[in-house]
């Protein structure tokens, strides 16, 4: 024990040590106070849409009193995707993607993707969250603690006294390596309290899955290291070798996948989709309301005892409304397209990312802290659930030509929804365990090799 | 030729050389003995350029190294205790660097007879140089030296670790150098080389020069007691 | 300094490396990534093929509209599509994450949607391959570890001694070396350059201009060559082992390549706070209902308005007016709402100004930064070049709206009595309004917007030639 201290205080003495773990301290501060932030931001503003979306409607329902049809056109119905406090450690895609949906009950497709105000230069450079910190910057550590664990002691020519004087040589080498780990794992468990602490992260579940997954990954660079440590060359190409496999998993990789994925699922649904919306309402304007009305009640039957509106007449809220509606329905087709090629991204880019360690890492992050992908697709499709629920109770009473007292508005508060991540155990763990264990094999028969 | 007139130099707080005086005469091989730290190779940098003397001077055929190190620069060559070069080229794309550098521009027949002359076979000419022992980079070496018509020789432990062998084969350059008329110096613990090849010699003991004189009337296990004496 | 000297070391310098087979396989890796990027580059610059056609296809159905009123052409709207700009291929900077096209339609500004982002998985946020990254992110790697032993292993194993001793000066070794080192890294941009001026070639979109840029591009990526390889050969003359040198110079490019950026980046956005797009619509609907609303007949605002319009026709009701108040009352509005949007964006538009601030200065200290925003700002794929194209697309949009509303002043009755007027306009109309065209950033604007930029690396370049010189006079061989 009392050597273990030694070697414990040898390391610590270092100025790499001291350097490396302040740095990543100081890092990993600022990255949750950034987190922090993001949250304060996230929850201002669905409080800001509940507090103003009642003001909105009493003042629209005085001036249009009398017509709510027109009034419908006005209102808008918020919902709410509530933000875990995980979010703070993992921002994701929660930054371009909206949280809050602020819909009117007229055609959908052109509403509902509304991006969030982002200043492009920050989304490139990129978000300084603690997931960031935990897949860039530790393996860093790692490296830098133990690329020259056995080459040092070579060229310094003290490995020939620790070969002579101690009968478990290679366990020496394994302690010097711990020594290393436990600072590094302590450090990162100090940043969780912090973390817990200031975003206010209950300990749950989903919390001890993602502190599980950091120690994984930054086991997993352990393991590469060792593997690179047991080839016995020297310190520089130790350093070399070990920063191209940063580069590899970190930089290279995860760009040629997106490079891959982008350029073979392009999206020009996405254009037509928008086109093909306003076309199919607007030129209902000009075609047979009576065709129209039709349309709508086919999707619609219960609403059929409403008839049909005059051709002469100017302007009837059924009429509306229904042109509104087949917008929708019109561009259905793409729309569909349009979702099932971002599945397609997300499940190529979840496939492929369980042989990368680096990529599984962040994107259990995103799912666990709900800011991944398939909760905003989840959030997308509880939107259209909410805009169909909201218009089919508004629809009669449009209809029907009641006035807005006719309505209970007190029922429209902002409804607030959350998303559960289904992460498997086997999902989580198995491509670290996989990673891991061939690494340590490997190590152990190249060790084997080099010293005999 | 070669003349150190009350030459010392200090490192911080530590006094590598105190005022060290030597005459060394054209045409003589001059070994410099001593132990580990003695002040050796500081005087030899010193002749070399390479440092500044924190007082006294150095001189090169009467020109002071530190006012003039273009002109004393053409007239010296350096050979290191171990030649490393460039591992990746081969002796002779080697020596046409270097001799290149100091201004001449030998044709190859030259380059080759002078690797030749330095007793390096001409089959290992075009080998890299990371394959070379410890002598035949040696040779390499000496060969630079001839390239630029060096009037005097600097060399560091120019035997240490060679073979018997390849000693025997340096010891014979360095003698047919001198007969050319080249003046060598060489710092050295090799006692009985340096009787061997020496015309004189020199013992330093904590950067002060204890004795000097000509090695034509001592014997190697005269010189060795006269060593292990003073120090 | 001896031309002559410089060019026997400078020459050695680079035949050793080459004799050396690490680099051919660092060659093999460029080349493999400049493949991987150029390819990529190339198809995401096709995309321009999906925007073209859906810009047409947009067109069309505008055209195809029979005659109507001209307030629901103005709610019928249009689509602005961005263009990439043909050096994007080069450097697609924040292509990704700005938005692609943008609904055009009276009374409302609309968010432009459908970034590259808002459909990516997370992947996206590890960066993308262009061949601007390669240079930028890989190449100065590169080097740095084929010069990090050029002086101190020669130190090491005495050769500097004979470097010396030899004839050559200080001076001589330390530029040799360097011009060498910046010789190879040059040799490795060529088949970046090249590769970029053949898609140029190829290229039917290019026009002089864009050659200007591409020749800006390359002088700066030269001239980042040789600091880089400066900066290289000085830590090798001031480092005291080999693996020391190697050390500083890898964590140098950590620092200056990974994390400061990064960090800035963050900084700046932590300390100016931006709206959220609910809060920024709610604060713009607040201004435009302090004017006054138009939906309300008793609106003080409104009615004063009418009621001078009425005095200055000498007529009693809005019926009587020569022209049709309604299309002269949305004009009123529409310039209103513009000119408040207009306020409120370019606010916001400031605040991530402010928010790019630090990163923009920072480049005076850090090369690399430099060199990234000089690139994407000539490559047209910065942030200023996506602000112009979203005040075009507004312009636009404020030219069709108010085009609409003067059309419903001139040709529709402000009688439904009178029926000299119709309630239509022909749809010729719509045809003689033109389509959206996009026109990129001058050169000259975004070259003035990158500035700080130029000059530190003018100012680098200066520096890492000093630092050399300053070496040579404080440099020992031992």
């Amino acid at each position: 024990m009392s050597l273990y201290l030694l070697m414990f205080r040898q390391f610590v003495r270092t100025r790499i040590c001291q350097l490396g773990l302040s740095m990543v301290l100081v890092l990993g501060i600022i990255s949750i106070f950034i987190g922090k932030q993001f949250l304060d931001k996230q929850r201002a503003t669905a409080a800001q849409v509940a507090e103003t979306q009642q003001e909105h409607i009493k003042r629209n329902v005085d001036l249009h009193k009398d017509d709510l049809g027109l009034l419908l056109y006005y209102l808008k119905f918020a919902v709410v995707n509530d933000v875990s406090p995980l979010a703070g450690l993992s921002i994701g895609q929660k930054d371009i993607n909206p949280s809050v949906q602020n819909v009117t009950i007229l055609a959908l497709e052109g509403q509902k993707y509304d991006a969030d105000l982002v200043n492009p230069a920050t989304l490139l450079f990129g978000n300084l969250d603690l997931s960031f910190l935990i897949v860039y910057v530790f393996p860093l550590l790692v490296i830098a603690f133990n690329y020259n664990l056995l080459s040092e002691e070579e060229e310094g020519g003290t490995w020939k006294m620790v070969s002579v004087m101690s009968v478990h040589r290679w366990r020496h080498l394994f302690t010097k390596m711990s020594v290393r780990a436990v600072l590094l794992f302590g450090v990162l468990i100090i940043l969780f309290i912090i973390a817990a602490g200031i975003l206010g992260i209950e300990y749950n579940l989903a919390f001890s899955k993602i502190i599980l997954t950091s120690m994984l990954y930054i086991a997993f660079w352990f393991a590469i290291v060792a593997f690179i440590i047991s080839l016995r060359r020297s310190s520089n190409f130790n350093a070399v070798a070990l920063l191209f496999c940063w580069l590899i998993f970190l930089i290279l990789i995860p760009a040629v996948l997106n490079n891959v994925i982008v350029n073979k699922y392009p999206m020009p649904e996405a254009f037509t989709t928008m086109i093909k919306q306003r076309d199919g309402y607007h030129e209902k304007w000009d075609t047979n309301k009576r065709e129209t009305v039709e349309k709508f009640y086919k999707q619609y039957p219960q609403f059929s005892s409403y008839g049909f509106p005059s051709e002469a007449s100017k302007l009837q809220w059924l009429w509306y409304y229904a042109m509104q509606n087949l917008g929708d329905v019109e561009s259905k087709e793409e729309s569909a397209l349009l979702e099932a090629k971002v599945l397609k991204r997300d499940d190529v880019s979840q496939t492929w990312s369980m042989l990368v360690p680096s990529l599984h890492a962040q994107l259990i992050f995103n799912s666990l802290a709900g800011t991944g992908m398939e909760n905003y697709l989840d959030f997308l499709n509880y939107t259209e659930q909410f805009h169909e629920k909201t218009r089919l109770y508004l629809y009669p009473k449009i209809f029907s030509y009641n006035k807005a007292e006719g309505v209970d508005w007190d029922r429209f508060k902002p409804e607030h929804v959350s998303f559960e991540a289904h992460i498997t155990w086997s999902h989580l763990l198995l491509p670290f365990i996989g990673a891991i264990f061939l690494l340590v094999c490997a190590t152990l028969i190249s060790f084997r090799y080099f010293n005999s | 030729m070669l003349e150190a007139i009350n030459l010392s130099k200090k490192y911080g707080e530590h006094q590598a050389l105190k005022s060290l005086n030597l005459n060394v005469p054209a045409g003589e091989t001059y070994c410099l003995l001593g132990q580990n730290g003695a002040g050796k190779t500081t005087t030899i940098n010193l002749f070399l350029g390479l440092l500044k003397p924190s007082g006294g001077k150095t001189l090169i055929n009467g020109v002071e190294v530190n006012m003039d190190k273009n002109t004393t620069n053409s007239m010296i060559a350096y050979i290191p205790e171990v030649v490393q070069l460039y591992g990746n080229l081969n002796g002779l794309e080697n020596l046409e660097f270097f001799s290149r550098l100091s201004g001449h521009n030998h044709s190859k027949k030259w380059l080759v007879s002078l690797l030749s002359k330095a007793g390096l076979k001409e089959k290992h000419h075009t080998k890299k140089l990371s394959s070379y022992s410890k002598g035949m980079r040696q040779k390499v070496g000496v060969a630079i030296a001839l390239s630029k018509n060096a009037q005097v020789i600097f060399m560091d432990e120019p035997t240490s670790g060679l073979d018997p062998q390849a000693t025997a084969e340096f010891t014979a350059i360095c003698k047919e150098l001198v007969s050319e008329g080249k003046t060598i110096f060489m710092a050295t613990h090799d006692i009985f080389n340096a009787v061997n090849v020496g015309s004189r010699i020199g013992i330093m003991k904590e950067g002060e020069l204890i004795h000097s004189g000509k090695t034509l009337d001592l014997t190697a296990i005269e010189l060795q007691d006269l060593y292990l004496k003073t120090i | 300094m001896k031309k002559r000297t410089l060019l026997i070391i400078a020459k050695q310098f680079c035949a050793s490396v080459f004799k050396s087979k690490a680099i051919y396989l660092l060659v093999l890796t460029l080349v493999v990534l400049l493949v991987i990027a150029a390819r990529s580059g190339v198809a995401y610059y096709d995309q321009n093929h999906y925007r073209i056609d859906h810009q047409q296809m947009a067109r069309e159905s505008w055209e195809g509209n029979p005659d109507k009123h001209p307030h629901r052409m103005a709610h019928f709207g249009t689509f602005a599509f961005r263009l990439k700009h043909p050096l994007s291929i080069f450097d697609f900077g924040v292509e990704s994450f700005t938005g692609n096209a943008v609904f055009l339609e009276a009374h409302k500004q609309n968010v432009v949607n459908f970034s590259e982002a808002s459909f990516s998985t997370g992947l996206l946020r590890f960066g993308e391959l262009s061949m601007a990254m390669v240079l930028q992110t890989i190449l100065p790697l590169i080097i740095f570890f084929i010069g990090y032993s050029a002086i101190v292993a020669d130190r090491e194993n005495g050769t500097l001694k004979i470097l010396l001793t030899q004839g050559a000066k200080w001076k001589e070794i330390l530029f040799g070396k360097a011009l060498g080192l910046s010789a190879i890294s040059l040799l490795f941009c060529l088949p970046f350059l090249g590769t970029i001026t053949f898609i140029l070639l190829t290229e039917e979109h290019v026009v002089q201009d864009d050659w200007m840029r591409f020749a800006i591009i390359v002088i700066a990526y030269s001239l980042v060559c040789f600091i880089l390889s400066f900066i290289t050969i000085y830590v090798s003359l001031k480092s005291d082992s080999s693996k020391n040198a190697l050390v500083k110079l890898l964590g140098l490019w950590l620092l200056m390549v990974i994390l400061v950026p990064r960090t800035s980046q963050a900084i700046g956005a932590y300390f100016y706070e931006t709206p959220s797009k609910v809060e920024f619509r709610a604060a713009i609907e607040q201004d435009v209902l302090k004017y006054g609303d138009s939906h309300d007949i008793n609106d003080p605002f409104f009615k004063a308005l009418k009621d001078s319009v009425l005095q200055a026709n000498h007529v009693k009701t809005v019926e009587e007016l020569p022209f049709n108040y309604g299309g002269f009352l949305m004009s009123k509005g529409e310039r209103i709402s513009a000119n408040i949007y207009g306020e409120h964006h370019k606010q916001l538009l400031d605040q991530y100004r402010k928010q790019n601030q630090l990163t923009q200065w920072l480049a005076i200290i850090n090369p690399f930064l430099a060199l990234k925003n000089l690139s994407m700002s000539v490559s047209g794929t910065d942030f200023e070049s996506y602000v112009h194209f979203q005040e075009q697309a507004e312009d636009y949009r404020y030219k069709l709206a108010q085009k609409m509303n003067s059309l419903q002043m001139k040709y529709i009755t402000p009688n439904p009595n009178d029926k000299t007027k119709g309630s239509q306009v022909s749809r010729d109309q719509w045809k003689s309004f033109s389509d959206f065209q996009y026109t990129q950033l001058t050169t000259e604007a975004a070259i003035l917007n990158v500035k700080v930029s130029i000059i530190s690396i003018l100012s680098w370049f200066i520096f890492s030639i000093a630092l050399l010189v300053y070496g040579a006079k404080k440099a020992t061989a031992i």
